[in-house]
Parts: C-alpha cells; sequence; structure tokens
C-alpha cells in the first residue's frame, strides 16, 4: 500500500468537536462595515429632508406674506429636495449591497463549516432542511443584522435630528413631541405584550393548522393513492378557514402597533396646527407658539410628523426581526450539532491486516457487521484505528469510490465519467462505457453523449454504479467499492465484477459486498462475522 | 367551500377599498387643511379680522382628519388582511384539488415532496394571495389620489400640470423599465436559486463519495455560490426599485412647488394664494404615499412569475375532470395482451409484456433496480399512460381503473394529522383500526405515541415505521385490487415476511401485484421478472 509511511498520529475528524456555530455574531461582524456607511447615508438623506422642509416652509410662507422670496432660496430648495432623493437612492442601495454581502460571505462561512463536517454528520442532516437553510437563512440574517439595525439606530437618531430642526424654531414645539414619546412607547410596550401573550396562545391551540396546506400539497400522490382527495380537500378547507379566522385576530392587535405611530403622528400634527393657529390670531399667548413667522409655523408642521417616520420604518421591520432570529437559531442548529458518535465495533479495532499494493480485498460479514464503516476507514471517514498499524487513512486523491449514491454531475455520459479524473479521449471513454455496458443501456439512449439530469435525477442506483465503476477504471485509483453488486441484475452484476476483478490485476480493489461471486474471486478475504472473530484467509 | 365565506370576501374587499379612500383623503386633508388654516390665520392675524375669524370649525375638522386617517388606515389593514385571508382560503383549497387533478402528481418523485421546491411553492402561493392587498389595492387609491390632485391643479394652477406631468411620465417609463428589467432579474433569482438547491441536494445525495474523494468542497462551494448568485440578480431588483423609489418620491415635493409657483407666476396673491397651498400640501401628504410604488410594482411581477410556475403544477389537467364511481365492479381478472411499458418520461421500456393477473393468485414482480416495477405498477393502476385493460366483461379505461386499485406507493409519507386520519379508512370503528395496526405490528408504537388520536407527523417515525402505516392503509382499504410496490422496503426480513403473508390472507379475494428487489418465499404467486 502506498500510504505506508512514517506512522504519524492518525487523524481523527470527529473527535475535536466543533465550536458552536454563531450566525448572528458572525452576521453582525460582517456587517459592521457595511453598517455604518449605511447610517451615515441614512442621517445625511434625513438631514437633507429636513432642509428642503425648512426652505419649502419658508419659500410657501413669504409668499403668503407677500414678502419676496430671494431666487437662493428657491435654488436651494430644489438643490436639498435633489440631494434628498439622491441620498435615499443611494441608501437603498447601499443597504441592499450590504444585506447581499453578508448574506453571501455567512454563506461561504456555513459551507466552510459543512466542508468540516464528517460524512457522517452530514449524513445524518437533512437534505431538504439544508437547502432552505443554506437558501434562504442567510438572507434573513442578513436583513436582521443590516437593515433592522439600521432602523433601529434611525429610530434614535432620526427623531433627535428632527428635534434639533424643531429647536431652531421653537423649543417648545420640540419638546411638546418629544414628550409624546414616552406615552407612545409606554403604548408600543402594552400592545407588544399582549401581541405576545396572543401569539404564543395561538401557537398552542393552532400551531397545528399553520403547516396543514403545505402539508397536503407535499402528502399529496399518498392522499391520491388512498382515494381520500375529497375528503382532504374538505377538511383542508374547514382548517384553513379556522386558522385564517384565528389569524385576523392576531393582526386585530399586531396593528394596533402600527395604528399607534400613525394616532401620534396625526396627534401632532393636529395638537401643532390648532396650537400655533391660536398663535397667529392673538387669542392666546403661548409660548413657542405665539408671535411666529407663517413660515416657521409651517416649517414645524411639516417636520412633526418627520419625527414619528423612523418610529414607522421600525415598525414596519417587526418581521424581518422574527425572521432573522429564527433563521439565525435554525442555522445554529443545523450547523452546531453534535457531532454522531460512531457506533463502537470492537472487531474492527481488533482487525490486523496488511492491505497489498494490488489486488481485490473482499469485506464480508452481515448487515451491521462493519464493512461499511471499515471501508470509511481506510477513507479517512471515520475516525478509528486503522487495520494496519502505524498506516494512515489514504488521501482523498488516491481514492475512487463506487457505490450506488456515486456523484454524477449534469451534462452528458461522457462527462460524467471524466468526472473528477480530468480529461480523457473518447476512445477509452467508449470502450470503458462498453464493458460495463453502459452504451447498450435501453433505459439511457444517445451512447456516450447521452443527456444526465442534474444530480442524475434520471439514472438509477445501478446506472449510477456502473458509471462509478467506469470511472474508477479510468482514474488509475485505488478503489473503495461499497456493495457494488447490490440490487443489479444478473448481467450487470458480472460486467460490474469483471471490471473490478480487471482493475485489481494493477491496483489496489477494496470491497465490501454481500455477493458470494465477488468474494470468491478476491485475493483477500476479511471476514467480519458476528462472533466478534476476524478471518483472513488467503 | 361555503358561500357565506366567499361574500365576506366581496363585502371585506369593498370595505378595505372604502377604509383605503377614506384614509388616503383623510391624510392628504389633514396636511392641506392645516397649512391652509395657518395662512388663513396668519394674514388673518395682521387685521382686526382675527376676532371675527371662525377657527374652530375648521379645527374641528383637523382633529376628525387626524382621528379619521389613523381609523382608517387600521381598517385598511384590518379589512385588507381579512379579504385577502378569505381569499386564501378559497383559492388554497381550489389549487389543492387542481393540483390532485393534474397527471404531474401521479407520476415518479413527487417533486413537492422535497422541502426545498416546497418552500418555493408556498412562496409563490403566497405571492398569489397577497398580490391584491399590496398592489391591487394600494394602486388603485393611489391613481384616484393622483386624479384628483391633478384636476385640482388644472384647476388651480394649470401651468403646474407641466412639470407634473413630465415627472409622471417619467415616472411611468421608469416604471415600465424598472418592471420589464426586474422582471427578468427575478426570473434569474428563481432559476439561479433552484439551480443551486439541486446542486446542494445532488452533492448531499452523495456526501460519503465526493468526501472520500475529496470533492465534497468544490461541489458544495459551487452550489453555494450559485445561492449566492441568486442573491446578486435579487440584489439587481432592488436597485432598479431604489431607483424607482428615488423618482416617485420627487413627486410629491415638485408638485408641491410647481403648484406654488404657478399660483405665484399666474398673479395670486395674499388670500389667492391660500388654495394653493393648500393643494401643496396635498401634494406633499399624497407623495409620502408614493414611496410603496415600487413595492407594487415587484408585487405585481412577483405574481405573474408565481402565477405561471403554479400554473405548470396544474398543467394538464382535463377541464371537466371526473371521477369514476365503481363500487360495483369487482373484477375478477385484468388482462393487456401486449402492453407496452413506459418510463414516466413517457418513453418506452422493452418489447411489450402480455399481462394476466387473477383474483386469487398474486403477481410477483421482480427485477433489479431501475428495471421499471414501479412504472409498471403505476401503468397497471392507471396513474401513468392510457392503456385500457379488459376484465371479465368490459373494457377499463385508465381513469376508472384509478378509481379500482388501491395503490400501495413505496415512498408513501406521513400526513401531519392525527393517527386516525392517517389510516384514511374514514369512520371505521376503533377495533378495526387497532386490528389493521396490529397485522402491521405497529399497535404497540402508536399506543406509546398516544393513540388513534395523537397528532403525528413524520419526523417522529421511522423509514420502517412509516411503512408499516402505508401497510395499515392498505390493509383498512377496499378497493378490488392491490398494487404493493415494494412492500417491504425498509422493514427487516423477517417482518416484511410476516406482514406480506397477512396482507396477502386479507387480500385472498383480490388481484394483487407486489413488486420487489428480492423475491420472497412465497406459495401460490405468479412471478413475472423484468429486465430493463
Amino acid at each position: 500500500m502506498k500510504t505506508q509511511v512514517v506512522p504519524a498520529p492518525i487523524p481523527d475528524p470527529g473527535a475535536s468537536g466543533p465550536a458552536a456555530f454563531e450566525a448572528l455574531s458572525a452576521a453582525e461582524r460582517l456587517a459592521r462595515p457595511g453598517l455604518r456607511g449605511l447610517l451615515a447615508l441614512q442621517a445625511v438623506r434625513t438631514v437633507l429632508r429636513l432642509g428642503f422642509a425648512a426652505t419649502a416652509a419658508m419659500a410657501a410662507g413669504r409668499l403668503v406674506m407677500g414678502e419676496t422670496v430671494e431666487p437662493r432660496l428657491v435654488a436651494g430648495m430644489i438643490a436639498l429636495l435633489a440631494a434628498a432623493c439622491l441620498a435615499g437612492f443611494a441608501a437603498e442601495s447601499m443597504q441592499a449591497s450590504a444585506e447581499n454581502v453578508v448574506a453571501t460571505r455567512l454563506r461561504a462561512l456555513a459551507g466552510e463549516r459543512l466542508g468540516k463536517m464528517p460524512a457522517r454528520q452530514l449524513q445524518s442532516l437533512s437534505t431538504g432542511a439544508l437547502i432552505v437553510s443554506m437558501q434562504r437563512h442567510p438572507e434573513s440574517i442578513a436583513a436582521l443584522v443590516v437593515g433592522h439595525r439600521a432602523a433601529t439606530a434611525m429610530m434614535a437618531a432620526g427623531p433627535l435630528l428632527a428635534a434639533i430642526a424643531l429647536c431652531f424654531v421653537s423649543w417648545q414645539a420640540a419638546l411638546l413631541v418629544i414628550c409624546l414619546t414616552p406615552v407612545m412607547i409606554l403604548f408600543f410596550a402594552l400592545v407588544g405584550n399582549a401581541i405576545r401573550r396572543r401569539a404564543d396562545a395561538q401557537e398552542r391551540a393552532f400551531g397545528r393548522l399553520a403547516g396543514q396546506f403545505a402539508d397536503r400539497v407535499r402528502t399529496l400522490p399518498t392522499i391520491l393513492a388512498n382515494h381520500a382527495t375529497a375528503s382532504e380537500e374538505a377538511k383542508l378547507g374547514r382548517r384553513l378557514e379556522g386558522y385564517a379566522g384565528e389569524t385576523i385576530g392576531l393582526l386585530r392587535i399586531a396593528f394596533a402597533n402600527a395604528g399607534i405611530i400613525d394616532f401620534f403622528a396625526s396627534l401632532s400634527i393636529a395638537i401643532l396646527a390648532i396650537l400655533l393657529g391660536l398663535g397667529h390670531l392673538k387669542l392666546a399667548t403661548i409660548p413657542g407658539f405665539s408671535n411666529l413667522e407663517l413660515w416657521q409655523s409651517l416649517f414645524i408642521l411639516m417636520i412633526a410628523p418627520e419625527y414619528f417616520a423612523p418610529f414607522r420604518r421600525f415598525s414596519e421591520q417587526y418581521h424581518a426581526k422574527a425572521e432573522g432570529l429564527a433563521a439565525a437559531a435554525a442555522l445554529n442548529r443545523l450547523l452546531g450539532a453534535e457531532p454522531i458518535a460512531s457506533t463502537t465495533l470492537p472487531v474492527l479495532d481488533r482487525l490486523r491486516l496488511t492491505l497489498p499494493a494490488h489486488g481485490l480485498v473482499a469485506i464480508v460479514g452481515p448487515s451491521g457487521s462493519g464493512k461499511s464503516t471499515l471501508l470509511r476507514r481506510l477513507a479517512g471517514l471515520e475516525p478509528g484505528a486503522m487495520p494496519t498499524p502505524g498506516t494512515r487513512p489514504l488521501a482523498a486523491e488516491e481514492i475512487a469510490w463506487v457505490s450506488t449514491d456515486a456523484y454524477v454531475p449534469e451534462g452528458t455520459l461522457a462527462e460524467a465519467m471524466s468526472w473528477n479524473g480530468g480529461a480523457l479521449d473518447r476512445s477509452r471513454l467508449e470502450n470503458a462505457a462498453r464493458a460495463i455496458g453502459l452504451l447498450d443501456d435501453a433505459l439511457l439512449p444517445g451512447g456516450l453523449d447521452a443527456r444526465l439530469d442534474k444530480g442524475g435525477a434520471n439514472l438509477s442506483g445501478g446506472q449510477r454504479l456502473r458509471i462509478a465503476v467506469a470511472r474508477a477504471q479510468l482514474s488509475g485509483r485505488t478503489v473503495l467499492a461499497d456493495e457494488p453488486t447490490a440490487k443489479l441484475d444478473r448481467a450487470t452484476a458480472e460486467a460490474v465484477r469483471r471490471m473490478l476483478i480487471g482493475i485489481s490485476g494493477a491496483r489496489l480493489v477494496v470491497v465490501a459486498t454481500h455477493d458470494r461471486d465477488l468474494a470468491a474471486a478476491a485475493d483477500l478475504v476479511v471476514d467480519l462475522t458476528r462472533d466478534d472473530t476476524v478471518e483472513v484467509a488467503a | 367551500m361555503s358561500t357565506a365565506f366567499q361574500s365576506s370576501s366581496r363585502k371585506s374587499w369593498r370595505l378595505a377599498t372604502g377604509f383605503a379612500f377614506t384614509a388616503l383623503a383623510c391624510a392628504i386633508l389633514l396636511g392641506g387643511v392645516s397649512a391652509w388654516l395657518l395662512g388663513s390665520v396668519a394674514i388673518a392675524g395682521l387685521s382686526a379680522a382675527a376676532f371675527t375669524f371662525n377657527f374652530h370649525t375648521p379645527a374641528a375638522f383637523i382633529r376628525l382628519f387626524a382621528v379619521g386617517r389613523t381609523a382608517a388606515r387600521y381598517g385598511e389593514r384590518l379589512t385588507g388582511h381579512k379579504a385577502a385571508l378569505a381569499d386564501q382560503v378559497s383559492r388554497r383549497v381550489e389549487l389543492f384539488a387542481a393540483m390532485a387533478a393534474a397527471p404531474a402528481v401521479r407520476r415518479a418523485g413527487w417533486q413537492l415532496g422535497n422541502d426545498s421546491r416546497l418552500a418555493d411553492y408556498l412562496d409563490d402561493v403566497e405571492d398569489l394571495d397577497f398580490a391584491r392587498l399590496r398592489a391591487g389595492l394600494p394602486a388603485l387609491t393611489l391613481a384616484c389620489g393622483l386624479a384628483v390632485l391633478i384636476a385640482g391643479s388644472a384647476v388651480l394652477a394649470p401651468l403646474s400640470l407641466l412639470p407634473i406631468i413630465v415627472l409622471l411620465l417619467a415616472i411611468l417609463f421608469a416604471g415600465n423599465r424598472v418592471a420589464r428589467a426586474g422582471a427578468m432579474a427575478w426570473r434569474e433569482t428563481r432559476s439561479l436559486r433552484r439551480g443551486g438547491a439541486s446542486r446542494l441536494g445532488a452533492a448531499m445525495a452523495s456526501a460519503v463519495p465526493l468526501k472520500a474523494e475529496g470533492a465534497w468542497n468544490r461541489e458544495c462551494t459551487e452550489a453555494l455560490a450559485a445561492l449566492s448568485r441568486a442573491g446578486a440578480a435579487q440584489l439587481a431588483l432592488r436597485r432598479l426599485q431604489a431607483m424607482l423609489d428615488m423618482i416617485g418620491g420627487a413627486l410629491g415635493p415638485v408638485a408641491g412647488v410647481s403648484v406654488m409657483a404657478a399660483a405665484w407666476y399666474a398673479g395670486r396673491q395674499g388670500t389667492e394664494l391660500l388654495a394653493p397651498m393648500l393643494l401643496a400640501f396635498s401634494w406633499l401628504a399624497l407623495g409620502e404615499t408614493m414611496n410603496g410604488a415600487s413595492r407594487m410594482l415587484v408585487a405585481v411581477l412577483r405574481r405573474n412569475a408565481a402565477r405561471a410556475e403554479i400554473g405548470q403544477w396544474t398543467r394538464g389537467t382535463a377541464a371537466g375532470r371526473r371521477e369514476f364511481a365503481l363500487d360495483d365492479i369487482k373484477p375478477a381478472l385484468l388482462l393487456h395482451g401486449g402492453l407496452q411499458r413506459r418510463a414516466p418520461d413517457g418513453r418506452s421500456i422493452g418489447t411489450p409484456i402480455s399481462l394476466l393477473l387473477a383474483r386469487g393468485q398474486p403477481t410477483l414482480l421482480v427485477g433489479a433496480s431501475g428495471s421499471g416495477k414501479t412504472s409498471l405498477l403505476k401503468q397497471i393502476a392507471g396513474w401513468i399512460g392510457d392503456d385500457a385493460f379488459a376484465t371479465d366483461d368490459r373494457i377499463l379505461s385508465a381513469g376508472e381503473r384509478r378509481a379500482l386499485v388501491s395503490l400501495v406507493l413505496h415512498d408513501a409519507v406521513v400526513l401531519e394529522d392525527t393517527v386516525r386520519a392517517n389510516l384514511f379508512a374514514g369512520d371505521a370503528p376503533d377495533a378495526v383500526l387497532w386490528r389493521a395496526l396490529e397485522a402491521v405490528e405497529m399497535d404497540g408504537r402508536i399506543r406509546e405515541a398516544g393513540g388513534l388520536d395523537s397528532w403525528v407527523r413524520q419526523d417522529r417515525f421511522s423509514l420502517g415505521e412509516a411503512q408499516r402505516i402505508n401497510l395499515a392503509r392498505a390493509w383498512l382499504s377496499s378497493p378490488p385490487v392491490a398494487l404493493l410496490d415494494e412492500p417491504t422496503e425498509h422493514l427487516d426480513e423477517a417482518q416484511g415476511e410476516r406482514i406480506l403473508e397477512r396482507l396477502l390472507v386479507r387480500f385472498s379475494d383480490r388481484i394483487v401485484v407486489v413488486s420487489t428487489h428480492r423475491a420472497p418465499p412465497l406459495r401460490d404467486v405468479r412471478t413475472i421478472e423484468l429486465q430493463p
């Protein structure tokens, strides 16, 4: 065996438990540079909008009062408007690209994590859940750490800037809107609590109904096979109605949140307009609201809604927060799962054998006796002792793995056969494909140019396995084959056996198999029988 | 679907539209009238008119508008969602029925059984459900608000129409461009996302070989990169949106400024400028609602994409779908002289075979993986192809056979529901259900889980347990033909044989076909060996 080098500590992919995956803090780190620029732009936009409001109020007020309006003022107003719009555009684009950067990097981090995960653990993950997670969760988390965080920060900065602008005209008006804020926040807290209580109650009572439509679509063929379409349709209607009714109940409270902001924004306009009006009529003398110019009143009127706008934007982000937190939790769960302890197989730890440089080695034994585990140990996919003391697992570049779950890329049969091996000339491909019966397969018409779907979706396990065997023959690597002849018809199984035996003339071929014929042709048989004795017969 | 619910949806939409108009009108008037009031009192305050000025009526109106805006917005949100949810219920039930009737369900490998495809599908359904609420209703009110204010501008300051119309045209032009480019970006996003998902799925399915050969990192990274490219395509869409919002956001202020400028240019002064000022502040208030314009556009283009996608699932559904009720037919045999076997995609497999399936003598289909056992069972069941089979006295079409056959799928799943509902036995008495669970050796497990009325999900069961629940359904089924696809898969050999034997005894008066890749030792069976 080529790898009998200096004895070295055996690498143990599952031994050192990986640190928990912290999606949220990683995303926050990634978001930091973008967030700073985004906040600056949003603040600039707010200042420019306030500037436009000030100049517009000044121009309108002076015009109505018959005073002269300087062209400089008008020009400034238009410039401020244009700049505010541009700053708005810049802020929006920056937020979008910052979120994209965070999502992409976070996904790459998750990919690295998957790369380090041992095969056994990877197999234990639900493929569907993993795909959904990789597709959506980084984006949801990015929206939380960029969009939602920016909205949170602006909830402090926006009203502050608006209040400062008000102070230029009337500090009393600023005080009035500031005084309304704690009242509003009190209402917020009350409503927020009510929503949470109600949502919890709903979750308990109706959580089961939430996914019913999705579940019935998922299970549609089963429903059809059991002639239950009509009854399930009726039941689905009832359950969706029940769920819709409950949802409305929850929304009734949830919308109160936005209603409160609307109420205070409207209320502030109404109060200010009336106080300012009284001041202008000189019917009452209210400090800060009397003896103002018209433009000053108009300015106050225009700024007041700006004061409340950031609260509104924040409340619209409510979903982003809930979704982002859920996504981060899901991603942490998925990537931070404890490594799965491999089953202890004392028979493998006692096993001593020296693998030849070439020849066919068959590992036999009943299901569960450790045949596949031994193969994986040889490939370095499983922790545990190597059968030859002092050796290391094979390097990935030396292995051709043969099994029914072999990887098949999208493309032609020729591309699938030369995958991971480099360019090969067509005649060699053709010979290998013919020898293994891939060229005259009625279910795979088109010879070497036969079209293979993504992930080999149009291939049977047997076809995949034959592609892997042909690939192994062409690759010149050591072959590790897991049950290469199971589930094959007689003729195909015979072709696979022939090719594996052919390869073993020049290279090492290790097979884990139930197939007596294959074992009979082996140069070395490793029998992992249940009574913990290991027979190695030449 | 109850008609009461549908009429309540129509009522809710009417109500929501009413609220939406009220909310917009109050918002516009709140801004406009407040400004007008301040202007009036400022002018009145200069003279003795201050003492005769009727302050309280406009002040009362302002308070009314403030409260009205808040209340109407709340009403709009609530009734709008109520209407959309009512629509959602009826649309989803219809969609379920349409999909159940679509041929795609009966073919091989139900794609929506896959989590990520299902999640995409649900997004599409939701895009359809809420398009009216997110785009239709706000677009309607916005258009009406625009029309009113444009008419007002034409009366009070005709010259201001020039910049307003120019800007509106620019918005329409940009909107059109964004709609087209956005639809393309969205299409690209979807296809990249799906490509990345299937690539990641393929890598996951081959995790062990890929890790062994050191190719996992490359494949996984490329799949994730495709997902991130989808994110980049979506970023393009968001940039377009931001551009549209930039132009849209300028409309209110520009129109307001134009109205004031045009009125001044027309020579209006003092109190004559109050009405234009009301209009100008109304434009400012309307401009706030323009901010959501790009979201409406995106809702529309997502709806269009969703409609096209969902249409694909229900394509091929016969318009006048007929369910055959063939309760009285109990064929003693099913016969086909030269059945051309077909793969799920319609390709023919091998040479035609002759089939004689007789009651009381089970038929065993044996063949290696990929030899087309499942496809043949589905062909017999009438799920794929449109072959006609003969019985003793009549010809049975594919559609008629579907009603006569209980097909036990090898990839059947557990519904998220009670155990009872999962057995599909209608209102069969408990004792019968327990007898079925005993026959498939699941009674202990179900008792542990809490009995027949406990709520279960797929992930609570191992593959073998799910398979045994599926066999319990077969046990309880009544159709005269039973087709069992790999009934012993995921079961240990002895248990599989025990259960299969019990099922065959129970089905002794039915036509039975069992497919398997390992031939169990059964007496009295005819065996058909399939070659690929």
